[in-house]
């Protein structure tokens, strides 16, 4: 089941949030796991076994690293459970990636498996790993409670999409949790803006780069690539930080904290900078048990040249089983590198606006990696992007297009700037008069407002596309 | 009470209002939807609607039943009409110009959009190649007729993408020959400043249609009948066409008109060879969402008029439903009229046209619009 959905949104959560409060305190848990499980099997009713499996998996390798704490067995423990999720991860996600790379090596036939990804391992794999590894560095206590490590795992807001929780992050509310009425307004205006994001900018926008990449190149000219760049820009973005925003919300009306995952990432002035705003759960999630457990930057330029080489490329694979991401996240990688070197420096000497464009460009430029598969779909079109497709730069069709989509895209840029919360806590700082009364106004009629507009453009959906199926 | 204190119930209360209302838009259109009925067809969309799906565990293991369920949701929502019509105003407010497959064109004008893209080379070949076996064989004319985007194109949105029927036509015209070949392109051009095209459908009017008449009357080297357009009657003047059921918006209302000369004879009608009629109008249709279902009683597999016109002079028309109003206009010109429509008919065409050929022979006429054509036509 996804958010973004009618079935989601008058069934399943209604449901759902009465029962969880009406329940006494004691049993929440056990209603969010079993909601949690409802919601997983909608859509992957077999592959539910799976999580289980890994759930009941890491429970046992906690509780073992812990009561052999000390001792070498533990350390093979650990290891044991981080085989199994890489196994599963791999075998799932990557077995006919690695099969057909095999196969056009060495010229051979292995036969595919064909086999769905199950939607949200990427993200659940990842929280059990970050819980063992958390538990054998003593950072935790292993959970004796297999209900609450359950609820973790399979918690439904972060559960498809993230943000991917570490353990430690959220190990209290497991156990104990309280909300009051100001944090579930919070959660409800929070998950409303998520939903409004995915629905009316990132499913209008996908329609725009839908159209624009499905075009031969031959008709693509330079404004058309740039615009329909930007418009995958924007879908990814809203896309994807709405899904956190639901989450998020969907949390703080349970009762959770959960981290934030995205900071107004275009607005980065270094490609350093952009990852500590994009998807900030996962790039964490490597930092910590990744990068510095190889050794960060503590073992010289050249290690850690190489741990970010690595890093990037598992960051970019993580995206999904193809050549094209593994690319996408060497690339970053490159820009990392020559910021550490010396663009960092000099971009830091350099006015602000320069560094802004700079990462802008290698984003957008990472994006066409991202957004297309094929090498040969991939050059022809940045060969559009820089004139060399043939077209010229301009055509009847980009200028239909971005008339067509110009408000559109107009909302989406001041959305994606921090100019609307700066706007709210003006007005709520204010405390009193008529700046107070606007705010109070605002707070409940334009989420209301953009449920409704969210459930109309819901009704009409021709194009409701779920991104993270390769994740 | 402090001040502290205050704001603290304040906020309290906001909160509570806040919270109230997003749960109250969930619970009363949830509650709302679970109570309503579901509806086999929609007569705004003009198409059937998902049904429950059948609940079976294999189909839940599979998937599927998920998945029709979400559809079924989304087809039966509660208000379903009132959610399409608040997108479009959205729409309409983010000043889009292209809606559901539709571009809301100056005027008062809704154009179907035919995206150039969709319509190959390879394909207008081979619609060609059949047409052409199709008119070596009977000698028949040809009559495409463009649709609204092309001959209102200072209508559409600027820049606006629009697949040109003009160099189709001039490829059908070198295939089949200037003598076969009737320009209904220019004579609707000529005229393109008088309403030939409904403003809500994307049927040519009856106004269209005479032009269309005048044209096929020329290439034949005939006389027309003189049809007068003064005199046409209004049948209705609340048409809201297919076009507008893609927006569901009030757009504008269209009149549907009829020349009654075509009514100053006797007719017999046959629709599919079993229900007879003696007039070439359905007014019934008026009273539905399809009212230009009027012409010709909607659409037939196979049409069979008889008239009192001209002994012995019979035409045989392969069509889509353009055709359903000029064809009372051909009446004064025949005896007798064969109609198919290839999408409802089941059959040899080349076989049922030599069953039905009379001795001294008989005219042939294809009548289609550009865009049906690439679609439909076919000669087997």
């Amino acid at each position: 089941m996804v958010f973004s959905s009618l079935l989601f949104l008058f069934r399943f959560l209604p449901v759902f949030m009465i029962c969880y409060f009406l329940v006494p305190r004691k049993m929440k848990n056990l209603v969010l796991f079993l909601g949690s499980l409802v919601f997983y099997a909608w859509g992957e009713p077999v592959y539910i076994f799976l999580m289980l499996f890994s759930t009941i998996s890491d429970f046992i390798w906690g509780r073992l690293i812990e009561d052999y704490r000390g001792k070498g067995s533990s350390r093979i423990f650990l290891l044991c459970s981080i085989v199994i999720n890489l196994f599963l991860l791999g075998f799932f996600k990557y077995a006919d990636f690695l099969l057909q790379t095999v196969n056009s090596i060495f010229g051979t036939t292995l036969p595919l498996m064909h086999l769905p990804l199950p939607i949200g391992i990427s993200f659940y794999t990842f929280q059990t790993m970050s819980y063992v590894i958390d538990v054998y560095r003593g950072d935790v206590k292993a959970q004796r409670n297999i209900l609450q490590f359950g609820v973790y795992v399979t918690m439904f807001p972060q559960l498809i999409a993230g943000p991917i929780l570490k353990y430690h992050q959220v190990e209290k509310y497991l156990k104990d949790r309280r909300v009051d009425l100001e944090e579930i307004s919070y959660g409800a205006r929070r998950f409303v803006t998520g939903l409004a994001k995915k629905v009316l900018l990132a499913n209008q926008l996908g329609l725009l780069w839908t159209q624009i990449s499905s075009k031969e190149t031959a008709q693509i000219s330079v404004l058309m690539a740039w615009l329909g760049v930007v418009a995958f820009a924007f879908q990814i973005y809203f896309d994807f930080s709405g899904y956190s925003d639901m989450a998020i919300g969907l949390g703080a009306i349970l009762g959770f904290h959960f981290p934030e995952n995205f900071n107004y990432p275009y607005l980065a002035d270094s490609v350093t900078n952009f990852w500590r705003r994009w998807h900030i759960s996962l790039s964490t999630w490597f930092k910590e048990y990744v990068y510095i457990p190889l050794g960060g930057n503590r073992k010289g330029l050249a290690r850690q040249i190489f741990n970010i080489l690595l890093v990037w490329m598992l960051t970019g694979i993580w995206h999904g089983a193809g050549w094209n991401f593994l690319f996408w996240g060497l690339w970053f990688a490159v820009f990392l590198i020559l910021e550490k070197l010396f663009l960092g420096e000099f971009l830091a000497n350099s006015p602000g606006v320069f560094g802004r464009i700079y990462t802008l460009a290698v984003v957008l430029i990472g994006w066409v990696f991202f957004a297309l598969e094929q090498p040969g779909e991939i050059l022809s079109y940045l060969q559009a992007m820089f004139g060399m497709g043939g077209v010229g730069l301009v055509n009847s069709q980009a200028l239909y297009l971005g008339s067509e989509y110009l408000v559109l895209l107009l909302i989406a840029l001041i959305a994606c700037l921090p100019l609307g919360s700066r706007l709210v806590h003006r007005l709520k700082s204010s405390k009193t008069g008529p700046a107070m009364a606007l705010y109070r106004l605002g707070e409940k009629v334009i989420p209301t407002a953009l449920l409704v507009l969210s459930v109309a453009y819901l009704v009409d959906a021709s194009y409701n596309p779920f991104l993270y199926f390769r994740f | 009470m402090t001040g502290k204190e205050e704001t603290c119930v304040d906020d309290k209360r906001n909160s509570l209002l806040t919270v109230g209302l997003i749960c109250a838009v969930l619970l009363v259109l949830g509650i709302a939807d679970l109570c309503n009925g579901d509806k086999i067809y929609s007569e705004t969309e003009n198409r059937l609607l998902a049904s429950r799906p059948a609940f079976s565990w294999d189909a839940l293991f599979v998937g599927t039943y998920g998945e029709d369920y979400e559809t079924y949701m989304t087809d039966q929502f509660v208000g379903r009409d009132k959610w399409v019509r608040l997108k479009t105003r959205a729409d309409i407010l983010f000043r889009k110009r292209e809606i559901n497959g539709v571009y809301l064109a100056s005027g008062h004008y809704l154009i179907g959009v035919n995206d150039p893209e969709e319509y190959t080379e390879q394909m207008e070949n081979s619609r060609i190649a059949s047409l052409r076996k199709l008119v070596n064989r009977w000698d028949a004319k040809v009559m495409l007729v463009p649709t609204a985007d092309n001959i209102l194109t200072d209508k559409l949105p600027m820049y606006a993408p629009y697949y040109q029927e003009d160099r189709l036509l001039t490829k059908v015209k070198e295939a089949v020959g200037d003598e076969h070949y009737v320009d209904v392109y220019h004579a609707l051009q000529d005229h393109a400043g008088e309403p030939v095209y409904y403003r809500t459908d994307h049927h040519w009017t009856s106004l269209g249609a005479y032009y269309g008449f005048l044209a096929w009357a020329r290439s034949m080297n005939r006389y027309p009948y003189p049809y007068d357009i003064h005199g046409m009657q209004t049948v209705s003047d609340d048409f809201q066409g297919t076009l507008q059921s893609r927006i569901n918006l009030d757009w504008a209302k269209d009149t549907i008109q009829y020349f009654p000369e075509t009514e100053k004879k006797a007719v017999t009608v046959t629709y599919d060879l079993k229900d007879t009629s003696d007039s070439l109008y359905a007014p019934e249709y008026l009273d539905t969402k399809n009212q230009y279902g009027f012409f010709l009683n909607d659409n037939h597999a196979f049409v069979e008029i008889h008239t009192g016109y001209n002994p012995g002079k019979t035409l045989f028309v392969i069509k889509d439903s353009y055709a359903n109003s000029m064809i009372p206009l051909l009446t004064t010109h025949y005896e007798t009229i064969y109609v198919v429509d290839l999408r409802y008919f089941n059959g040899k065409l080349f076989q049922f046209m030599e069953q039905y050929e009379p001795e001294q022979g008989m005219d042939v006429l294809v009548l289609y619009d550009c865009i049906h054509f690439l679609e439909d036509f076919k000669y087997y």
